[in-house]
């Protein structure tokens, strides 16, 4: 119930005007803070949904791929420029975000995180490792402006938040095949 | 709970035998070190306040922004490593059975890169070519020995970093499945906390050694201060650290308690390692080039650094108090009676903990952009920080030092050097009270920091500041007979007390404590968090720096 309401609270406060306004000016800010912040409120509300409807995940997302899946789709669709555009020039957009982000992302993610098994994780991982960077290429790359409402020097920030994210993703995956636990745990 | 009382053979032994003669040689060294420069430090700091106090003139051949430079990078950079490390590898080896010989080598070679590194800062500072403040900001540009000298003292640092981590992964390997001893887990926050603050500042540093030179004509001076500060702030927080190591695990043994909460005190060590770094910033909240925005993030950032601090407040308070009850302290204060305030190893560490609350509200107050404002280049801000480092981070060292430096010399403190301590204790305290409390007053009234003594060709607003630059020198005189008595009383336990044995104060957990969860031992997992947030908070001004960057600074050369 506290995670419920925590993440319930962090919905409503993300989308205040003036924090939503804020948040939604810097480019980065939008796409790497209050889009993975909405996906962590959805992953919190996650267990009251889990714990209501046992029934429901067990039948529809079994292994955890289907789960996951969706996962990918819609942070993939957040992912591009034309979407951020949208959520700021239509309303229904902006509404769909603060939606799907936590309900379509965040508690899908949560159910098949620990269905999906050890190498299901890795792949998850590896492939927004590669995925990263291919975003972050694409950004800080591209000659002409991609959104209508950010500067060309925002979207080169945001590669570089890109292939520094994907950069660390790859150390953590160095760290889990070079380290192994058993010599320690 | 096992972690404190789970012990290995080698640690059973160690403390039968007591100290490792090998590993208290390289504990002792570090300290006296460490107190050696505290001593010239000192009285380095006692005529720059003379000096900016208008009461003492400097020969011709020493100005005020040398002894400044000298003063910041012996208390800052000197003082306070060589201690950290002459304490940490003290507790390594006590709680993980003996240190490594491999490890004993590294932390000789350590040392010595750290002393050839600081000689080689020194020399150009005495020769008036690097006046530039611990700070280093270019444009101001000092002599190339100066940084290779910070380079070689960087590399001391790591090395003593990578020596702990070898150290406590041997242990894991040989306590598998096991939690690290409390204080080895401290130490272990604390190095990876070094290690990765060296990495902004290592890269400044090398980028600044050929502009230094010449080879290359400027430098991007935003760049620099950013990656200053992502190791400066760092760098505070490592000795806060340590400083909180003493509170959690040295202060409730020191008054017959227990620790409070084994999982709150690795949580607070986790949070504060992982959110630091970027914590840096808002040393550089009204620096130009930064949006708005971009600014306000930073203030949530480091306002979230103040969460583990408050938890600690709180779990301290638990302590005392509980333990107090047990020894039948009664009301709702009453029970403070039963604190031992005439054992300076405890006062100290009180004295230390309590100065936090102003010292860490005001910090607070400067993280605000509209409250920095008023007094970012003012002496509050050098009040703000003798409260922090002369007070929290300083008293808690001198603390240690009552128990610590006759632990590793084979001796015991005498009632007679624990009064002395006493006394010490008091007016260290008198004496930064006077000092940083005129220097945050002045600095409300508007005079600048970073400037030696003028009147302004005698404005009246300058001449009103004088009255509390005396405050300030009277502390200053204070502060350097308290370092006189530290000093006297580190050597005398180091070399002249009576033999005999000292324990090292570890206190064990409360019995009916619930087990740690193991995820605190996973740091290769916070690692990558600390990595990211600071790769978030770090990603949009170096790239507007960078990418928007000016020309350009050529080095400057203003004393």
């Amino acid at each position: 119930m506290t995670q419920l309401l925590v993440g319930l609270f962090m919905i409503i406060f993300l989308a205040l005007p003036p924090v939503a306004k804020i948040m939604e000016s810097v480019m980065i800010i939008h796409m790497h803070m209050q889009m993975p912040m909405l996906i962590i409120a959805g992953f919190l509300i996650a267990k009251f949904f889990q714990e209501r409807y046992p029934g429901f995940f067990e039948k529809w997302n079994r292994n955890g791929l289907p789960g996951i899946m969706l996962f990918i789709i819609i942070v993939s669709f957040w992912t591009l420029p034309r979407t951020m555009d949208e959520a700021l020039n239509e309303a229904g957009m902006e509404i769909f975000k603060f939606i799907s982000l936590p309900l379509l992302a965040g508690i899908p993610l949560r159910d098949s995180w620990k269905r999906l098994g050890k190498i299901g994780r890795n792949v998850v991982i590896i492939l927004f490792t590669i995925l990263f960077f291919v975003m972050g290429w694409l950004y800080v790359d591209a000659p002409v402006q991609l959104c209508n409402n950010y500067l060309v020097i925002d979207q080169i920030i945001l590669g570089w938040g890109f292939l520094t994210t994907a950069i660390c993703f790859v150390i953590y995956l160095g760290y889990i095949l070079f380290v192994d636990p058993s010599k320690y745990e | 709970m096992e972690t404190a009382i789970n012990q290995t053979f080698n640690t059973k032994v160690n403390n039968l035998l007591g100290v490792n003669k090998e590993d208290a040689k390289i504990s002792k060294t570090y300290l006296f070190v460490s107190f050696v420069i505290l001593l010239i430090g000192g009285f380095l700091g006692l005529a720059q306040g003379l000096n900016r106090a208008g009461l003492l003139e400097l020969p011709s051949w020493l100005n005020y922004y040398q002894i400044l430079t000298m003063h910041g990078v012996f208390m800052l950079l000197a003082f306070t490593t060589f201690f950290t490390f002459g304490y940490l590898y003290a507790g390594l080896s006590h709680e993980l059975g003996g240190l490594l010989p491999k490890v004993r080598k590294i932390v000789w070679t350590a040392f010595a890169a750290k002393i050839i590194g600081a000689v080689l800062v020194v020399i150009p500072i005495l020769m008036n070519e690097a006046s530039v403040m611990y700070t280093f900001y270019p444009p101001l540009k000092a002599h190339p020995m100066f940084y290779i000298g910070l380079v070689f003292f960087a590399v001391g640092m790591w090395l003593c970093n990578i020596g702990g981590f070898i150290q406590v992964a041997n242990w894991r390997k040989n306590n598998k499945g096991k939690h690290v001893p409390i204080f080895s887990y401290f130490a272990t926050g604390i190095n990876i906390l070094m290690f990765f603050a060296l990495i902004p500042v290592a890269i400044e540093v090398l980028t600044l050694i050929p502009w230094s030179i010449g080879w290359t004509k400027t430098v991007n001076v935003m760049v620099s201060r950013t990656l200053f500060w992502a190791f400066g702030h760092t760098l505070v927080n490592i000795w806060y650290l340590t400083a909180t190591s003493a509170w959690y695990v040295i202060a409730p043994k020191l008054i017959g308690g227990k620790r409070w909460s084994d999982t709150l005190t690795r949580v607070v060590i986790i949070a504060l390692v992982i959110m630091n770094i970027t914590g840096g910033f808002h040393h550089q909240i009204i620096d130009p080039g930064i949006s708005l925005p971009v600014k306000m993030m930073h203030v949530f950032m480091s306002l979230a650094i103040g969460f583990p601090s408050l938890m600690t407040a709180f779990a301290m308070f638990a302590v005392f108090e509980k333990t107090a009850r047990k020894q039948g302290g009664k009301g709702l204060i009453g029970w403070y009676k039963k604190m031992p305030w005439g054992d300076v190893r405890f006062l100290a560490l009180f004295i230390s903990m309590a100065s936090f609350i102003p010292a860490g509200a005001g910090g607070i107050a400067q993280t605000t952009n509209q409250l920095d404002t008023v007094v970012h280049n003012t002496m509050w801000i050098v009040g703000h920080f003798h409260l922090t480092l002369g007070v929290t981070v300083a008293l808690a060292f001198f603390g240690i030092s009552y128990w610590l430096v006759p632990y590793i010399s084979g001796r015991v403190l005498t009632p007679k050097i624990n009064k002395l301590g006493v006394i010490q204790t008091w007016i260290w305290t008198i004496g930064m009270i006077f000092m940083s409390g005129s220097m945050h007053t002045v600095g409300l009234f508007g005079s600048p920091r970073r400037t030696s003594y003028t009147t302004y060709g005698d404005h009246a607003t300058a001449l009103s500041w004088d009255p509390y630059m005396m405050a300030l020198a009277i502390g200053g005189t204070l502060l350097i007979i308290g370092v006189i008595l530290q000093v006297y009383a580190v050597i005398n336990m180091m070399f002249f007390a009576p033999k005999g044995e000292t324990e090292f104060p570890i206190a064990d957990v409360e019995e009916n404590a619930s087990p740690t969860p193991y995820w605190t031992e996973r740091w290769g997992i916070w690692i990558i968090v600390m990595l990211i947030v600071v790769a978030m908070a770090y990603v949009i001004p170096l790239s507007e720096f960078i990418l928007n960057g000016p020309p350009g600074s050529p080095g400057f050369k203003t004393w």
